[in-house]
């Protein structure tokens, strides 16, 4: 027929995708700069909907890049290095083929350098945005200051991160950001709230790690490229917020953090959240107040206490915890530089051990084993000390980021803590979901009982009239009555929540009833769990009574 | 070229007499005695080959050194240049020293002699002494740098000194400094604010400004978070049913894989009838070729069945009446159709209430169909998706079985690596495309072959 006939794949999704090789052909770059320049400018490959459409009639799985972003890398300038480089490594190795060391110093001298400052810029054009990626840069960076400097990858680079890993740390340390804090098997999750923004990052543990075989070393090596350049920016600009020097003289083998390198003399001024004011009622400025007193008391958690950490912890992680919240911290001389004073001090509070028997007690000082200071952390009280002795069987360690819904499992210890909570804050209402629910069952068990006595007298005072006994009922004096507040709010919300069920038509209260009862299931479960881990904690008790019942006996 | 010219030299110096070469000495000897290849030493080609002018190349090379450091052959100097008579006499020395007269220049000494070039090469000569400035040029030269100081213009070499001045070292130890130097600068990066103003496209085909990066590359591939944190049951000390959950977890995963390899078992069973014993495989091997009564009963019996099928009936052609009879049969099809659809129509009215359930049921259908699209493409955002030729493998569970786990921090064992998290994090939120390593194929055949010197002593 005519030539005006639409063919095929020529219109449509097919021109909008491009595979991967055709992409890199256009680009005129090898198979490794290809990938590294995509994840450097954070070009990502995309699944079509339609892969027959776009692959021409295959389903052979290919990787799709957008003709639109290709189109964008052409105008990149590291891609003119990236070529340089090539030429360089091509005139390197004929200079080592020839030996013409004369030409290989001056080569390596004239190496072609890139730098990804633009390339920052681009992608974070505003600073709450490169906030907002803080994580994945953050867990990168502290993962490689942990590498062995074997020289697999650049000693440099490990070296760059360790500078940039601690100097962050030192910001939350001055900043008194850290929020939440878990000791997986993994590794050590940590979350602090920077200028609004949540962060949460991933530290591995300081032991010897054999390193799996199936990474791509370049693929992460060229991600910590990128997230060095970031995460250097971003430091200087916090420093900046709090008005310190960068960058700081910080010993880079220690969190050495009493160096003094503030630019004004003004004394460690606690930063305040920097939250935008606007019209708020009464009641929404009574509760962000009471946030930033929590806050506040939060920040001052270990103020004022003197630890001493023993060789056998962790030293780092603990060291930047318990600075995050005012305490002082020291170590042995001999194990790392930036230890202020020794064992021997006598206004040492508390002590970190992590072995069954100590050998030398001070009178004057608590010994604690590590978790204490990360239970304290999550639960933002000073617990009580004792559970923590060493040679005592530790509590579970709980994680902070699992929120407890209605009717969930909530483990003893987390209630235990939760009542801890409140009892060291008497006159403040707790509102959490949790206590809404324990509070209405609790109200509604209370009514149920008392009108169960109510019965039970009306009953006897029936029984006495028929017998024809005088009723010993007198009239008194009318006792005030004080209506509790709290108990008539109560009641009328019960109230009329009560005449909302009984207004639903069917169809919605049959889904009422539905849910309901999949509430009541999980509370039940909740429940069955309790009665277990009551059980289970009779049993102990029972054999520890046993056992020293047996003691004692055979003395 | 110059393995030619060795070559050449080697061999002439082969040639000539009383010269021993190094290699094949003997074999040259025995064989070559006598025996020397006659040349033509007149043609062109042999000049060069051939003839040895190293004789006459080294007299020359020391006349040039004689013309050259001593000031002309020795053999066309005086006597008295070269040699002295030595008389031996100390008196007649300290007579000879002549009366120095102020005034009247003195004999020369005799440093000055010693010193002075007296080779036959005269110096270079300078151009620059000889070059006399142009006026006219100089003139321009002067009323330039004056215009130039009345505008306040700096000079090109007071520039310059500026520049140097300034740090002129920056720019080489800037460039130097590769990314990843533990003691590189930061800056701040987002207070600068923007100073180039002007069309953008200008600006953007000038390089001053760079293209605008599109704002599809801003959203993220995946909606899931950059760390995923580990479950309550993770912790090194954890909750017994918390602990407990993890490891339903992880039976739960295992239990997956068992249930998979015993499907592929299952389809690839055979069965204890299917397996070929001697009986079934002579059976085969005897199919057809055994006579037996039984056949022939069976033969007549399929041989009525075809019988049954009728024979065409054939066709004789339509009749005029029997076409006008379809075609008015046709029509009144067609009229009473309409007509139909005309009632049909009108009693439309009747039925709106029906038309308007049914176009609720449609709409509040496809409501419902777009919904559960939506719902789809946002589950896809937390899904890995497929970008390559390797799907996408969720890493092991971390789990520490119950007698693994240590109560204390000093004697923890870290379960997993936190590299291979982030790596296969990375590949979850579909940053990379999960690769495998790539493979040594070989493209040709390995061939072993014994070396010669070998092959003499096997």
């Amino acid at each position: 027929m005519g030539g005006l006939q639409k063919k095929k794949y020529e219109s449509g999704s097919a021109t909008n995708y491009v595979t991967r090789n055709k992409a890199r052909k256009k680009l005129q770059l090898s198979l490794a700069d290809f990938r590294r320049l995509c994840i450097l400018k954070g070009i990502y490959p995309h699944e079509p909907k339609r892969k027959k459409k776009v692959n021409k009639g295959s389903t052979a799985p290919r990787t799709f890049y957008l003709v639109k972003d290709i189109r964008f890398l052409l105008h990149e300038p590291i891609v003119a290095k990236f070529r340089e480089y090539k030429v360089f490594v091509r005139k390197l190795r004929k200079a080592y083929g020839k030996s013409e060391w004369g030409g290989v110093q001056r080569l390596r001298e004239n190496k072609p350098v890139y730098k990804l400052d633009h390339i920052v810029k681009e992608r974070y054009p505003t600073f709450i945005d490169a906030l907002r990626d803080l994580d994945d840069a953050l867990s990168m960076c502290f993962l490689f200051s942990t590498f062995a400097r074997t020289g697999k990858c650049h000693v440099q680079t490990i070296q760059l991160c360790r500078r940039l890993s601690v100097e962050w740390m030192n910001y939350i340390v001055m900043s008194r950001s850290l929020r939440k804090v878990f000791l997986s098997i993994k590794g050590i999750y940590y979350q602090a709230e920077v200028l609004g923004q949540t962060v949460t990052w991933v530290v591995p543990y300081q032991f010897a790690h054999n390193h799996p075989t199936d990474v791509d070393y370049r693929v992460m090596a060229t991600f910590t490229e990128f997230y060095t350049t970031l995460l250097g920016f971003v430091n200087f600009r916090l420093y900046q917020t709090l008005n310190l020097l960068y960058p700081p003289k910080v010993w880079y083998g220690a969190l050495g953090l009493d160096a003094c390198y503030k630019n004004n003399d003004e004394t460690q001024t606690l930063h305040k959240d920097l939250l935008p004011s606007f019209q708020e009622d009464a009641e929404a400025l009574v509760v962000r107040e009471k946030e930033q007193k929590e806050q506040d008391s939060l920040k001052n958690l270990f103020e004022g206490l003197k630890f001493f950490l023993n060789r056998e912890v962790p030293r780092e992680p603990l060291a930047f915890l318990l600075r995050c919240f005012g305490a002082q911290v020291s170590w042995e001389k001999s194990l790392c530089i930036g230890s202020t004073y020794d064992v021997n001090d006598e206004t040492i509070t508390h002590q970190v051990v992590d072995r069954p028997n100590v050998d030398k007690k001070y009178i004057n000082r608590y010994y604690i084993q590590p978790q204490w200071v990360f239970d304290c952390v999550n639960s933002r009280i000073r617990l009580p000390v004792e559970d923590y002795f060493p040679g005592v069987t530790l509590p579970p360690h709980l994680s902070p980021f699992v929120e407890h819904k209605e009717g969930d499992y909530v483990p003893p210890e987390k209630l235990r803590l939760m009542s801890l909570q409140r009892g060291e804050r008497p006159g403040e209402d707790e509102d959490g979901g949790d206590d809404d629910g324990e509070e209405e069952e609790d109200d509604d068990d209370d009514m149920d009982d008392e009108e169960a006595t109510d019965e039970k007298n009306l009953k006897l005072m029936e029984k006495q009239k028929s017998q024809g006994k005088a009723l010993s009922v007198t009239v008194t004096p009318g006792k005030v009555k004080q209506e509790n507040k709290m108990r008539l709010e109560q009641e009328e919300k019960a109230e009329e929540k009560r005449l909302a069920i009984m207004m639903m038509k069917k169809k919605e209260k049959y889904l009422y009833d539905k849910i309901v009862f999949g509430k009541k299931r999980k509370v039940r479960e909740a429940n069955k769990l309790a009665a277990k881990r009551k059980a289970h904690d009779d049993a102990c008790k029972a054999d520890k009574k046993k056992k020293k019942k047996k003691t004692t006996g055979r003395e | 070229m110059a393995a030619v010219a060795a070559k050449r030299i080697k061999r002439v110096a082969a040639g000539q007499h009383g010269f021993l070469s190094l290699n094949h000495t003997r074999e040259q000897n025995s064989s070559r005695i006598g025996k020397r290849k006659r040349v033509n030493r007149n043609k062109k080609k042999n000049w060069n080959k051939y003839s040895d002018i190293q004789d006459i190349e080294d007299f020359l090379d020391d006349v040039r050194l004689q013309e050259r450091a001593t000031g002309g052959l020795l053999s066309e100097k005086p006597d008295d240049s070269l040699f002295f008579v030595d008389t031996g006499d100390q008196n007649k020395v300290a007579q000879e020293a002549p009366v120095t007269k102020r005034g009247k220049s003195s004999k020369p000494l005799r440093v000055d002699l010693i010193l002075q070039h007296d080779s036959l090469v005269p110096s270079p000569k300078d151009i620059l002494a000889h070059q006399q400035p142009n006026a006219k040029k100089l003139r321009r030269i002067s009323q330039r740098v004056e215009k130039q100081v009345a505008k306040g213009l700096q000079l090109r070499s007071q520039k310059q000194l500026q520049r140097r001045k300034a740090g002129g070292a920056t720019s080489s130890s800037e460039k130097s400094l590769p990314d990843d130097d533990p003691s590189r600068p930061f800056y701040d990066i987002w207070g600068q604010e923007e100073m180039l103003s002007g069309d953008a496209f200008y600006l953007e085909q000038t390089k001053k400004k760079p293209v605008k990066r599109p704002d599809r590359l801003n959203e993220k591939p995946s909606s899931l978070p950059a760390v995923e944190i580990i479950g309550p049951g993770g912790s090194y000390n954890p909750d017994f049913f918390d602990h407990q959950a993890l490891l339903l977890e992880a039976h739960m995963v295992e239990e997956k894989k068992q249930k998979e390899e015993l499907k592929l078992a299952q389809q690839l069973a055979v069965r204890k009838e299917d397996i070929a014993t001697e009986e079934t495989i002579f059976q085969e091997q005897v199919e057809g070729l055994v006579e037996e009564d039984d056949e022939e009963e069976d033969e007549p019996k399929g041989e009525e069945e075809p019988k049954g099928s009728a024979p065409a009936v054939g066709r004789e052609k339509k009749t005029e009446r029997q076409r006008k009879r379809e075609k008015a049969q046709k029509e009144r099809e067609k009229e009473k159709r309409t007509q139909r659809e005309l009632v049909d129509q009108r009693q439309q009215l009747f039925q709106l209430r029906s038309i308007r359930a049914d176009l609720k049921r449609r709409e509040q259908r496809t409501r419902q169909k777009q919904a559960q699209y939506q719902a789809q493409k946002e589950a896809q955002k937390f899904c890995p998706q497929r970008l390559g030729k390797l799907k996408f493998q969720a890493p092991d569970l971390e789990v520490q079985l119950s007698d693994e786990l240590s109560g204390s921090l000093r004697t923890l064992k870290p379960e997993g690596s936190i590299l291979k998290d982030r790596f296969k994090s990375l590949q979850k939120r579909n940053i990379i495309e999960p690769r495998e390593r790539a493979k040594f194929i070989r493209r040709n055949k390995v061939k072993y072959v014994e070396k010669r010197a070998f092959k003499a002593i096997t």
